[in-house]
């Protein structure tokens, strides 16, 4: 293979990678911006989306692509049950731990459930379509890689109008930036908190969905995609939806090109490595920030 | 003695251990502008804080137009009528004008008077409509406290509430924001105005409350306030400039 060869097949793959960390690092912005922490059981509930994605296919002959039309509004119900059941309570509390604490316990209980529930040995959703390929210019695209990244893309491009173009979506915005504020203009600040929920945990459904089209899993290899998840998050700078679709992809060219030119040994030394210098040096991301870090004091 | 239309009746609010508001009692006639005036710390954010729900009244009564909304949620509070433009006026400075005024008309009650308020808004501050685009945190500290009113304006307020509107303004633009508050006022707004700008504030109230940490130490007519040795002394200073 020339070196142009593999370069390009590299960057396929950065793309197609990342944009599953992008997805899940959308979710991860989300409800940061209204809860204030780091969904950390964002990648093991990807996992249980996968798995129902699996069911729906062994147990009901469900095509993974056509089950979307289910995943999606059941992880968007389940979402908002997440909040009103475990977070509601929390979300009003000065201190954020206690939230975090609650996403660290979901994050176990949904690991151990589905541990007992579906084993731990790796799954995976296997049809007609998982071996396609595509060699386009002497690269190889696999077909399910290549529709994890529409999914994706689709996904975001769904948030995107949402936040932007109706009214609930720019109250979310404006609870991003500042809660007080916006409990000022009479928006139920538990119903912000809920549509992130909805909007965090459906892109955690879409991105069940793609990842159990293209990686076999088991339970514990949710929190591998959360860690992957923040660092595309840091990458991309909170509070901004193409930020952490973008931030993923970054995370996917890192991966990739220093796996081939370094060592596959090295990527996630070399990912963390990066995360922490964005996160030290460059707090508002790689494209800038929008402000919603801002911290406002709150005086009496 | 009219109908008042807001009432607090001896409220007390602590954040934590430490109390911040002490048997508390304030009357907001119907159509009038009321001024809260005091040094800083001495409570007059918390107190407008707990008319608009945003802390908890542990003891005392807050009535609108006889009817208690004591620890009423924020939303419902709006909803009936009461807005509170905060101190620093904690705009949404990545969203646009036009978003920023949207939101002031959340509630449903003022979504449904949207096309209406945005005319009245845009007609009191065309500034505004030329910038309707732009990201609120571009506009300068007039033009923003302008944004701030407007949004509230969104709202349809039955009684204003301002956290020092003219705080870190130019002295033409404190001019410009009390000859709106007194054309608010003619359009038959209620104002509970707190402001650090003494002298102006007395002025243009017709009742003032002296917030001292905690308690109200005075009240009363603002003539005769203005008049008072120990108001001039303390809050307005010997030209009538000093800001307390």
């Amino acid at each position: 293979m020339s070196e142009w060869a593999i370069i390009s097949q590299l960057t396929i793959n950065s793309i197609l990678f990342g944009s599953m960390y992008g997805i899940a690092a959308i979710g991860l912005s989300l409800i940061f911006g209204t809860m204030r922490i780091i969904f950390l059981a964002q990648g093991t509930v990807i996992i249980f989306f996968a798995y129902i994605c699996y069911w729906l296919l062994t147990l009901l002959g469900i095509d993974p692509y056509l089950s979307i039309l289910l995943v999606v509004p059941l992880a968007a119900a389940i979402g908002v049950g997440f909040y009103y059941g475990i977070f509601k309570e929390a979300a009003v509390l000065e201190d954020r731990n206690i939230s975090l604490l609650i996403a660290v316990g979901l994050m176990y209980l949904m690991e151990n459930l589905m541990m007992v529930v579906w084993k731990p040995d790796p799954r995976a959703v296997v049809t007609a379509y998982t071996s396609w390929v595509f060699r386009p210019f002497g690269t190889t695209i696999q077909f399910t890689r290549l529709m994890a990244l529409v999914l994706a893309i689709a996904a975001a491009i769904v948030v995107f109008i949402f936040l932007k173009r109706t009214l609930m979506g720019t109250a979310v915005r404006a609870a991003t930036e500042d809660p007080v504020s916006t409990k000022l203009m009479g928006i139920n600040p538990n119903l912000v908190n809920a549509i992130a929920f909805a909007i965090g945990v459906g892109l955690a459904g879409t991105a069940g969905v793609g990842v159990a089209t293209v990686y076999s899993f088991d339970p514990v290899f949710g929190f591998m995609f959360t860690l992957k998840a923040l660092i595309s998050l840091a990458l991309g700078g909170i509070g901004n939806v193409w930020g952490a679709l973008m931030g993923g992809i970054v995370l996917g060219f890192i991966e990739s090109f220093s796996s081939y030119y370094i060592g596959g040994g090295w990527v996630d030394a070399i990912s963390f490595g990066i995360f922490l210098l964005v996160i030290s040096f460059m707090p508002q991301g790689l494209f800038g920030a929008r402000g919603s870090m801002k911290k406002h004091k709150v005086k009496r | 003695m009219a109908n008042p239309s807001l009432e607090v009746k001896g409220i007390n609010v602590s954040y934590g251990d430490i109390q911040a508001l002490w048997d508390v009692s304030l009357n907001v006639e119907e159509g009038a502008i009321v001024a809260l005036v005091g040094a800083n710390g001495a409570g007059k954010t918390t107190l407008l804080k707990a008319i608009s729900g945003l802390v908890r009244v542990q003891k005392g009564e807050i009535l609108l137009s006889g009817k208690s909304i004591n620890n009423l949620s924020p939303q419902q509070i709006v909803d009936r009528g009461v807005i509170h433009v905060p101190e620093g006026r904690r705009l949404f400075s990545t969203l646009t004008v036009m978003e920023n005024l949207k939101l002031g008309a959340y509630i449903p009650r003022a979504r449904a008077q949207y096309a209406q308020s945005l005319e009245r808004v845009f007609g009191l501050f065309p500034v505004l409509k030329n910038r309707k685009e732009q990201k609120a945190g571009s506009l300068s500290g007039g033009e923003q406290q302008m944004l701030a009113i407007g949004r509230a304006l969104m709202a349809q307020p039955k009684i204003l509430m301002m956290d020092e509107p003219s705080l870190g303004l130019s002295p033409i633009l404190v001019r410009t924001i009390f000859q709106l508050i007194a054309t608010l006022n003619e359009q038959k707004t209620t104002i509970l105005l707190v402001e650090q700008n003494v002298y102006q504030a007395l002025k243009i109230a017709q009742q003032a409350y002296v917030l001292k940490t905690g308690k109200i130490v005075m009240c009363g007519q603002c003539e005769i306030l203005l008049a008072d040795e120990e108001i001039r002394k303390a809050y307005i200073g010997e030209r009538g400039s000093k800001r307390s």
